[in-house]
C-alpha cells in the first residue's frame, strides 16, 4: 500500500488487490501513509496462488470492483479527509488490583498474552535509574505507527516484562537497534511485519554480559534466567506499544514464530578462541553491544564427530535456506576448530564454499522469484551452486553449554557487520546500579 | 493474605505511545472511463502478484478492448524498496500512465 499511496500522490487513481485476510493490515498501511480512503480490493484470490484457475476466477469476480475503483467519484471524505487530532493517550490509565491491571492491559491488546508486572510511577521511577536519559527523551519514531520511543515509553515496558534497572541501557540500544534498522527490504520494516514471522534475536557482546548476568551458557535460549527472558519480552512490547505492530493487523507472521516471546543471548567471548562478534564489527572488546537479526528458523544438530572435519561437514549438511545466519558453536567445538587453524573467517568461507546443491534444486528452491542473495543459477540442472552466496551473510558466535549441540538461526535482517549492531551506553552511576541488582540470580535447592 | 484479598492497588502508566497526527491526503481524482487509458500494473515479487496482475490485464482487455497496459515488477517482496532502488524508472513509468492496478501477492 506504500506504494499505491505514493502514486496516488502524484495524482494517479490507484487500486490494490489484495486477499482478504490482508484487509486490516492493508487499512492500517493505508492510515499510516495519511492515506484512509486508498481504494483496494479484498480479493477471493489465495495468498502466494500459483493455480490459474483459482487466480482467474478470484480477478473475474473482483473485476467490477476494480473498474469502480478507478472510476466511481471520489466522496467528500476520500477527497479531503478530515483532520485527526494528536494521539496523547492519558499518562495514567487505570487503577485496580493485580488482576484487574493484568486485565486491562491484555483487554487493550498492550501485553504479549503473559502476565506483567504493573508498570506505576514508582516501579517505572526505579526503571528509569537505568539511565541518566531524562524520560521524555525522544529516541525517535517507530514504525509502523511512528509511535515516539520515549524513555518513559521504554522504561514501561522493560517494567511489565519484569526487566531490572541494570537492563534499561540494553532496551535503549535494542531500540535504537530498531530505528536505524537498514532501510528497505532488509531491515526491521520489512522483517517486523512480514508473513515469515521474522523473530527479533538478540546478541549481547561485552562486559555488560556479566554486570546483568546474560547467560551464555547452559540452556542459554531457554527460560530461567531474568536479563534473557526480560530484555527479549520488552523488545516485543516496545515493537507492540510503541511501533504499534500487533498481532494479525500489522504483524502478518502466517505462523508466528515462539521467539518473539524472547531470545537474546549473550556470547561466551571468554570460552572463544575467537574475536567476538562486536569486536569483529568494529567495537572495542571493552565496548558493550547489541546486535539485532531477524530469524525466522531456529535448528540444532550433534557433529558427526569433534574435529574441525566432523563439526563442519556436519553445519554444511544441516544448513538451511536462508539470507542470513547465526551459527552458535559451542565453546569446545569452536577450540576444536581453532586447533586446526579455522579462524571465524575460515569458517565462513567454508560454509559457503562447500554448502552446494544442484541448479535444479535451486531453481525449484527460488520458486519462480527473482534471485536475492543466491544469484543466477545455471542452465545445467546437475551444475552444483553455491547455497550462500555471500560469506558475509553468515555469523559466528560462541555460546552454550557443555554438551555437542551446534544452533543455526536463520532468516533474514541487516547486512551483518553493518547496521545491526548498537553500542550500549552506561549511566553515571552504573557501578552502583550493578552492585544493587547483580545477585538478582536464581538459587536452586539441591534435591 | 494475597494483594487481591488484602486490596492491594495500582495506578499504571499507559504504555501505549503518544503519536503525531499523520497529515491526511485526499485520493487522486478517477477516471471517467477506462476506455482508451493506458493502465500500469505494479507487483512485488511475490509468486502471486504478477500472476494476479496477468489475469486482470486479460480480463480488463476482454471488457476494454482499447485500453493499453504497462508493467513494473519490483525485484523485492517489498515493493516501497524499489522507490530508492530504482527511482527514476519508477518515476518515468508512472508519468505514462492514466491509472494504476497494484497487486502484492498476499
Amino acid at each position: 500500500m506504500y506504494d499505491a499511496a505514493s502514486i496516488e500522490e502524484r495524482h494517479k487513481p490507484t487500486v490494490t488487490l489484495v486477499n482478504r485476510g490482508f484487509a486490516n493490515d492493508t487499512e492500517s498501511a493505508a492510515r499510516s501513509q495519511g492515506l484512509p480512503g486508498l481504494r483496494y480490493i479484498p480479493a477471493a484470490v489465495p495468498c502466494e496462488a500459483s493455480i490459474m484457475a483459482d487466480i482467474e476466477a478470484g480477478v473475474d469476480g473482483a473485476l467490477d470492483d476494480i473498474i469502480g475503483a478507478l472510476t466511481r467519484p471520489l466522496t467528500p471524505e476520500e477527497k479531503s479527509p478530515g483532520g485527526r487530532e494528536p494521539e496523547k493517550p492519558a499518562r495514567v490509565i487505570f487503577k485496580g488490583s493485580l488482576r484487574e491491571v493484568n486485565r486491562f492491559l491484555y483487554q487493550r491488546g498492550w501485553t504479549d498474552g503473559l502476565p506483567i508486572i504493573p508498570p506505576t510511577e514508582e516501579a517505572v521511577a526505579e526503571m528509569l535509574t537505568g539511565t541518566d536519559l531524562p524520560p521524555d527523551h525522544l529516541l525517535g519514531k517507530l514504525q509502523s505507527r511512528m509511535g515516539k520511543a520515549t524513555i518513559e515509553k521504554i522504561a514501561i515496558a522493560g517494567v511489565m516484562a519484569g526487566c531490572l534497572p541494570t537492563h534499561m541501557p540494553v532496551l535503549i540500544a535494542g531500540t535504537i537497534d530498531l530505528l536505524e534498522s537498514e532501510p528497505g527490504f532488509t531491515g526491521y520494516t520489512t522483517f517486523g511485519f512480514s508473513t515469515g514471522s521474522w523473530a527479533p534475536f538478540w546478541i549481547i557482546n561485552g562486559p555488560i554480559r556479566h554486570q546483568i548476568n546474560v547467560n551464555s551458557s547452559s540452556g542459554a535460549l531457554s527460560p530461567g534466567n531474568i536479563a534473557n527472558a526480560a530484555i527479549g519480552r520488552a523488545m516485543g512490547l516496545i515493537v507492540k506499544n510503541i511501533g504499534g505492530v500487533r498481532q494479525g493487523i500489522e504483524d502478518m507472521g502466517v505462523m508466528g514464530n515462539p521467539m518473539k516471546y524472547t531470545s537474546v543471548i549473550a556470547e561466551n567471548e571468554e570460552e572463544s578462541p575467537w574475536e567476538p562478534l562486536h569486536v569483529e564489527y568494529g567495537f572495542k572488546k571493552e565496548d558493550s553491544t547489541v546486535t539485532l537479526s531477524f530469524p525466522q528458523t531456529y535448528l540444532q544438530h550433534w557433529p558427526y564427530s569433534a574435529d574441525a572435519q566432523g563439526v563442519l561437514r556436519a553445519v554444511v549438511d544441516n544448513t538451511p535456506r536462508g539470507m542470513r545466519r547465526t551459527i552458535i558453536f559451542t565453546p569446545p567445538h569452536a577450540n576444536n576448530l581453532a586447533r586446526e587453524g579455522f579462524g571465524k573467517e575460515d569458517v565462513k568461507k567454508y560454509i559457503a564454499e562447500n554448502k552446494l546443491v544442484p541448479a535444479s534444486i535451486m531453481r525449484r528452491m527460488q520458486m519462480g522469484r527473482p534471485p536475492l542473495d543466491y544469484g543466477s543459477i545455471p542452465e545445467k540442472d546437475d551444475e552444483l551452486v553455491p547455497m550462500i552466496k555471500d560469506r558475509r551473510f553468515i555469523r559466528v558466535i560462541v555460546g552454550g553449554g557443555p554438551g555437542a549441540f551446534i544452533a543455526h538461526c536463520v532468516g533474514g535482517g541487516a547486512t551483518p557487520g553493518q547496521k545491526e549492531t548498537q553500542q550500549i551506553e552506561l549511566p553515571k552511576s552504573w557501578d552502583r546500579l550493578v552492585a544493587r541488582y547483580k545477585n538478582v540470580v536464581p538459587t536452586y535447592a539441591k534435591y | 493474605m494475597s494483594a487481591e484479598k488484602s486490596g492491594a492497588s495500582y495506578e499504571v502508566l499507559s504504555p501505549w505511545s503518544e503519536a503525531d497526527p499523520i497529515p491526511l491526503k485526499g485520493l487522486a481524482p478517477r477516471l471517467a472511463d477506462l476506455a482508451g487509458k493506458k493502465i500500469g500494473l505494479l507487483c512485488n515479487n511475490k509468486r502471486a502478484a504478477s500472476l494476479i496482475l496477468s489475469a486482470a490485464e486479460r480480463i480488463l482487455k476482454k471488457r476494454y478492448p482499447s485500453i493499453k497496459t504497462g508493467w513494473f515488477k519490483a525485484n523485492t517482496f517489498s515493493v516501497s524498496a524499489l522507490e530508492a532502488d530504482r527511482r527514476g524508472e519508477f518515476e518515468d513509468w508512472i508519468k505514462g500512465l492514466d491509472a494504476i492496478v497494484a497487486a502484492v501477492g498476499d
